[in-house]
């Protein structure tokens, strides 16, 4: 069997999970929601101010989601030892990672559209500036978010502190492309769109060390 | 095939020829310990081709911690061997592709068909799924194959992980405690797929409490506190274990 055909093999499995399931939408999305309505009420009506602090949040909602996402993306493998099945499986443990690095990605990227929609409803975002580096922003920080989140969910089901270990992975190594989709969402959003260059060309240069990385590394983590 | 051969002497793996000529199992001194803890100790183990092997034991005898480092789920911490005639560290890969381990945890996702987890399951093994539907009516699931595996009893779902191991055909097929839960049916159908392999001239190590089923073994070993205690010759199914 081919490395794309079991690339897509676990990415449909996960994301079939998922779907039944419905944990994105039952659970990440009303988290995402909460977490921008109270700060959209704490920061009072100020036009101006809500639109500014608008990409910071938006992207923070979208890195916790990551991180919710990434981590119930492994409970399922973790639920009857299914892991140690991916791990006997004879296959390169580089297509696992990319399977589960793109359910992971599609499921983010279905959120951070509806998400996007509430912070240009309830901060008043402009989504007039440049659309395509808006989009690119968020297609490449989704791939570095879900790349970290793939390759440390499955630390976390091993590890003994999974709890607190997850997070402690993921969101120092998430920082980068936190900045880096905040500055750009923010430059997209203006009328300063062709600036933000810079900004997608650090997310592509995460994206190509992350997922290197994992595909390089993954197979290490699940073994004993 | 050949060139598969040819790779792996490339490779410094065995050639097929040595490879096929090798026994299925031979464990030289494995010892694996979880923190200071020793499950396995000092094993030396050998079974050959076709061989029915039953491994008996009280619990925390060593027995599921011997099958998982002979599935290579579990590396030992000293010792080694061949399985297949590939080395237990550092040819894993290549000994996953012909074992197929049925463990304790049935390795299903809830909310995955019974249907579904088969098909994953040949799809990461590169089975043929088309035998999906065939292997579920001979573990008596037939006529819940759509139904998620959530809704199932212990004893469903144990019986789906027979059912992919039924489809697997592997050269060496590993079942620890496969009869726990499982009604008679379901245990005759695992007694079937033993015969089957025996037949085939497959080998099969079989971990099991249930002394009705040394019947099925060419060779018992008896393990107690991690070791192999007793000669297979003097492994007496009917007073030991």
């Amino acid at each position: 069997m081919s490395f794309v055909r079991q690339t897509g093999a676990v990415a449909g499995k996960d994301l079939r999970i998922e779907v039944r399931g419905r944990y994105a939408l039952g659970a990440v999305l009303p988290f995402a929601a909460t977490l921008l309505v109270s700060f959209g009420l704490s920061l009072g009506p100020g036009r101006t101010f809500l639109q500014q602090t608008a990409p910071g949040l938006l992207w923070m909602a979208v890195t916790f989601a990551a991180v919710l996402s990434s981590r119930r993306s492994y409970e399922s493998e973790a639920e009857d030892g299914a892991l140690e099945g991916l791990l006997l499986a004879p296959v390169d443990k580089a297509a696992v990672y990319l399977g589960k690095l793109a359910a992971i990605a599609a499921q983010l990227l279905v959120l951070e559209v509806l998400v996007l929609a509430l912070t240009a409803a309830l901060f008043d975002l402009p989504l007039t500036g440049d659309l395509t580096q808006l989009a690119g922003g968020f297609v490449l920080g989704t791939l570095g978010l879900a790349g970290v989140g793939a390759l440390f969910g499955a630390l976390d089901v091993s590890a003994r502190a999974r709890e607190a270990v997850f997070p402690l992975l993921v969101l120092p190594l998430a920082a980068p492309v936190l900045v880096a989709g905040v500055k750009s969402t923010a430059l997209a959003t203006s009328a300063r769109g062709g600036q933000a260059g810079g900004w997608l060309g650090l997310l592509v240069a995460f994206d190509v060390v992350i997922v290197a990385a994992g595909t390089l590394v993954y197979g290490h983590l699940l073994e004993d | 095939m050949a060139s598969r051969g040819t790779t792996d002497v490339l490779a410094g793996g065995p050639s097929r020829a040595e490879q096929a000529a090798a026994p299925a199992v031979s464990l030289r001194s494995v010892t694996r310990v979880f923190g200071v803890t020793p499950a396995v100790v000092r094993v030396d183990l050998t079974v050959e081709r076709g061989e029915v092997v039953l491994v008996r034991g009280p619990n925390g005898a060593g027995k599921s911690t011997l099958l998982r480092v002979i599935a290579t789920a579990l590396s030992p911490t000293y010792g080694g061997g061949d399985v297949l005639g590939f080395d237990l560290v550092r040819d894993r890969e290549r000994i996953r592709a012909h074992v197929e381990l049925l463990g304790h945890r049935t390795r299903l996702y809830e909310d995955l068909t019974a249907a579904e987890n088969l098909r994953f399951a040949c799809a990461m093994t590169g089975t043929d799924a088309a035998g999906v539907p065939d292997a579920l009516d001979r573990v008596g699931l037939g006529d819940v194959a759509d139904e998620r595996v959530r809704g199932f009893s212990q004893g469903m779902r144990q019986r789906v992980a027979v059912a992919r191991a039924l489809l697997r055909h592997p050269d060496l097929l590993l079942l620890d405690e496969p009869y726990a839960g499982l009604d008679t049916s379901a245990r005759d159908a695992v007694d079937e797929a033993v015969d089957d392999a025996k037949e085939a001239g497959r080998t099969v190590i079989l971990a099991t409490h249930d002394v009705t089923r040394a019947s099925l073994a060419t060779r018992t070993v008896v393990m107690d506190g991690g070791r192999l205690v007793a000669e297979p010759a003097l492994a007496d199914p009917e007073t030991s274990g």
